[in-house]
């Protein structure tokens, strides 16, 4: 097979990647040595996530490998003996996460068309973690702010300030300035008097900060991204995807580029990678794949760090490397699947126990009308020292999906839990997370039948470490390199997602600008019939303009 | 986007239907066929359309088929289960010019029967039946609307149909396909994306099939979602992007 590009590895970033390139008329060879779409973002069955731990457990080789790359970056990985009845209607995501309603993947769904695929669901709820058994709700917008019953009117005031200056542009406002290196939870105290638990659900639960010590710049950013979100398909300002979230959109950007001609081929690993003779093709790399008769020959390879070419030098493509820097730890994850909903009005608490203030607490306490307390999409978020035995320095969230983002069968929920590890530790994923897995199970729903705690129906711990930088060589950097690598995608919950999309648009024009060295165009079809044709264009976006088609609104 | 019929007196029912089969056995034809009463002899492997839209009157009824083609992705046996995800229906398409192209179907309907809606309507197609009449020429039947909504669909290449056809090429008998058929509970139809035989047949037949009620009930219904097989399931709760990116759009330009 003669293609422009072959891209090695079907995560995120490189799937939408991959859309691009075909969707521009290049050639592209999509490949993945797992037998699923998705790679270290996949979303997987029940029983395909077993699997996929345990060959991760077990013992091998430690050659240049696909396998052995993959038993590096997940260690300290112990599960539950049962498995799960029903395996086929989970789809259990290796990368949770929850998608900002505005910002470069629903940008890139939309201009691509894949989000004719996907399905999506507002996140319900974010709570944080107060104590034992008791989680407040943590106001995403003026209108939260201005109904919550748990502010005092002195907090509502100085909230309400510090939304408006963060919905803004704060760059240029005399509160920011000489502050962004501040740490964040610093500067809420410093700067809007902002204390304690309306502090830590600022910094943890609306900005994502991982510790206290974050820097202020990054962390308003965020808020002021999330904050321009609300509203847009609802009153939260996140989506999460159905079945299994990233997992599922990388395979709708995959089918994309296919539908435009690119070629899939899984469960398929490299064997070698030739550069042939001058006389043969006329192209750069000869790839030959095990079990594959068929080779391919090709003028540009992707590879994502997950597949070590340790022949071939990498180019990571990163223009600015303030991407790269923070929010890249390893990560204790752990999957928890329960068979109770949370619930995060905690009814037995008193409620409104803050108000210190005289108005606060009366005036809307008969609307104790007690909301839907089922929940099905969700985020808890522990913030640093809240739970005994818990981190003292970084944030915990705990990721609940159920039914409604139909990842689960009904009656089932899956809980993600994950805490960035700041510091070296020797502690297990599941002595690190054990005491986030108490704490969330005691806030289940109980059943009245038998009132017993909630105990897991499986668990698995693990830890994933961040991929190791791609070796380059510095000869490289001079010429236009022809092996590209993306850059690693934040690990931040609403992040994960856009940080991917934007590393695959730069991978794109990094991939364009090598195949232009390499006197490669891309084409289009046109005509149809007997007058098709093809003919080269030239690249003039991430995406080209969509084709109208069968929009079932259309005939009215 | 789940109900487009909203305004019309009908009640229209999206199905999507997936397509499967051997490469080249004329998948994207019998498509093409029904969507647009067209065929082209030689052509590409498939590439263009994310999925082609045909309406197809069933009485009262209204049945609108979302028909997904493979894209090429069976060719590596690297079909995303997206492709499955929420299939009410499914043509698996053998050439009856070729042997192992049954044995291939057989093997798609068994990952079917793993993979997909447990009460997906399956149908067996066996193609280019035209290469095996002596002189036949069972007219155009299409008689569907033609609602030509698609960006473009294409037909694989398939082997030159040779011009003096005769029953020798055939190696499927009919008898043997039908009975397999049978024995696993499909549809069955001998078909030619060519001449436009069995083509409207199969499609009506499947529609006939489709439970339409259930999907109706399950779409529209605004309490709880039925337990059965829910067509899209929670789909009144889901989001649509690009409705909402619409509006929100609209509201800039104001």
């Amino acid at each position: 097979m003669d293609v422009d590009a072959v891209v090695l590895g079907s995560g995120l970033t490189e799937s939408i990647a991959a859309a691009a390139l075909s969707k521009a008329g290049y050639k592209v060879a999509h490949l993945d040595v797992n037998p699923y779409y998705g790679g270290d973002n996949a979303s997987l069955t029940a029983d395909e996530l077993v699997s996929w731990a345990d060959e991760r457990a077990a013992a091998g080789p430690s050659n240049p490998s696909y396998a052995s790359a993959q038993r590096t970056k997940f260690t300290s990985i112990s599960r539950s003996g049962s498995t799960l009845p029903q395996s086929r209607q989970y789809s259990i995501s290796l990368s949770p996460a929850i998608i900002p309603s505005v910002g470069p993947l629903i940008d890139a769904l939309i201009a691509s068309g894949v989000s004719r695929y996907g399905g999506f669901k507002l996140l319900e709820k974010v709570a944080i973690y107060t104590g034992p058994g008791s989680v407040k709700p943590v106001p995403g917008s003026k209108e939260d702010v201005f109904k919550s019953k748990e502010l005092s009117l002195l907090d509502k005031r100085r909230l309400m300030r510090f939304l408006m200056f963060a919905a803004g542009d704060f760059e240029g406002k005399k509160e920011f300035e000489g502050k962004e290196h501040t740490p964040f939870v610093q500067f809420l105290h410093q700067v809007f008097s902002l204390d304690g638990q309306t502090a830590a659900a600022i910094a943890y639960a609306l900005a994502f900060c991982v510790s206290a010590a974050e820097p202020t710049l990054p962390a308003l950013q965020r808020i002021r991204k999330y904050l321009r979100s609300t509203g847009r398909y609802g009153p939260s300002p996140f989506l999460v995807g159905h079945y299994g979230g990233l997992g599922e959109i990388a395979q709708g950007f995959c089918r994309t580029a296919a539908v435009s001609g690119a070629a899939y081929i899984l469960a398929h690993n490299v064997f070698s990678i030739e550069i042939p003779s001058q006389s043969e093709e006329g192209r750069k790399y000869k790839i030959i794949l095990e079990g594959l008769d068929e080779s391919l020959t090709c003028d540009l390879l992707i590879a994502s760090s997950g597949y070590p070419l340790p022949e071939f030098p990498r180019a990571v493509t990163n223009d600015s490397t303030d991407n790269e820097s923070s929010n890249i730890h390893p990560i204790a994850r752990a999957i928890v699947v329960v068979d109770r909903p949370l619930s995060f009005s905690s009814p037995e608490v008193p409620p409104a126990s803050t108000a210190s203030d005289a108005e606060g607490a009366d005036t809307e306490e008969e609307e104790q009308t007690p909301q839907k307390q089922e929940l099905d999409t969700a985020l808890l978020v522990f913030p640093p020292s809240s739970l005994e035995g818990g981190s003292s320095v970084a944030v915990a969230s705990v990721l609940v999906t159920g039914e409604g983002s139909i990842s689960a069968p009904k009656g089932k929920w899956v809980l993600y839990l994950s805490l960035p590890l700041l510091e070296q530790t020797t502690r297990s994923a599941e002595a690190l997370l054990r005491p986030y897995v108490d704490a969330t199970l005691s806030l289940t729903v109980p059943d009245s039948a038998s009132p017993t705690s909630t105990q897991p129906l499986f668990t698995l711990f693990y830890i994933e470490h961040p991929d190791l930088p791609p070796s380059s060589s510095a000869a490289s950097e001079s010429q236009i390199p022809s092996i590209l690598a993306p850059l690693r995608s934040s690990t931040l919950l609403p992040e994960q997602a856009d940080s991917a999309t934007t590393n695959a648009e730069t991978l794109f024009w990094k991939a364009v600008s090598a195949l232009k060295a390499a006197g490669r165009r891309p084409k289009r079809r046109t005509g149809e019939g007997e007058e098709e044709g093809e003919e080269e264009v030239e690249v003039e976006g991430f995406w080209p303009p969509l084709d109208i088609v069968d929009d079932p609104e259309e005939d009215w | 986007m789940a109900d487009g019929a909203s305004g019309s007196a009908e009640r229209s029912v999206q199905v999507k239907l997936v397509l499967l089969g051997e490469a080249a056995v004329g998948k994207s034809s019998v498509v093409l066929r029904f969507v647009s009463n067209e065929f082209q002899a030689n052509k590409e492997p498939t590439i263009g359309a994310a999925f082609l839209t045909q309406k197809c009157r069933l009485e009262d009824r209204v049945l609108r088929y979302e028909i997904w083609d493979t894209a090429g992705q069976e060719r590596f046996h690297s079909l995303a289960p997206m492709y499955y995800r929420n299939a009410q229906a499914a043509v698996v398409v053998y050439d009856v010019t070729k042997a192992s192209s049954l044995e291939k179907a057989k093997t798609w309907v068994k990952e079917l029967q793993r993979q997909a809606n447990p009460n997906i309507v399956i149908a067996l197609a066996g193609n280019k039946v035209d290469l095996v009449q002596s002189s036949t020429a069972p007219a155009a039947a299409a008689t569907s609307e033609s609602e030509d909504e698609a960006d473009d669909a294409t037909a694989t290449p398939g082997e030159a149909p040779a011009s003096g056809e005769s029953d020798s090429l055939r190696q499927v008998p009919r008898e043997e396909a039908e009975a397999y058929a049978q024995e696993a509970g499909l549809l069955f139809f001998e078909t030619s994306a060519k001449t436009g035989e069995g083509i409207v047949e199969l499609f009506t037949e499947i529609a006939k099939k489709i439970p339409i009620d259930q999907i109706l009930a399950s779409s529209r219904g605004g309490a709880g979602r039925p337990g059965a097989a829910g067509a899209r399931a929670g789909a009144q709760e889901g989001v649509n992007l690009e409705e909402n990116a619409a509006k929100s759009k609209d509201s800039c330009n104001c």
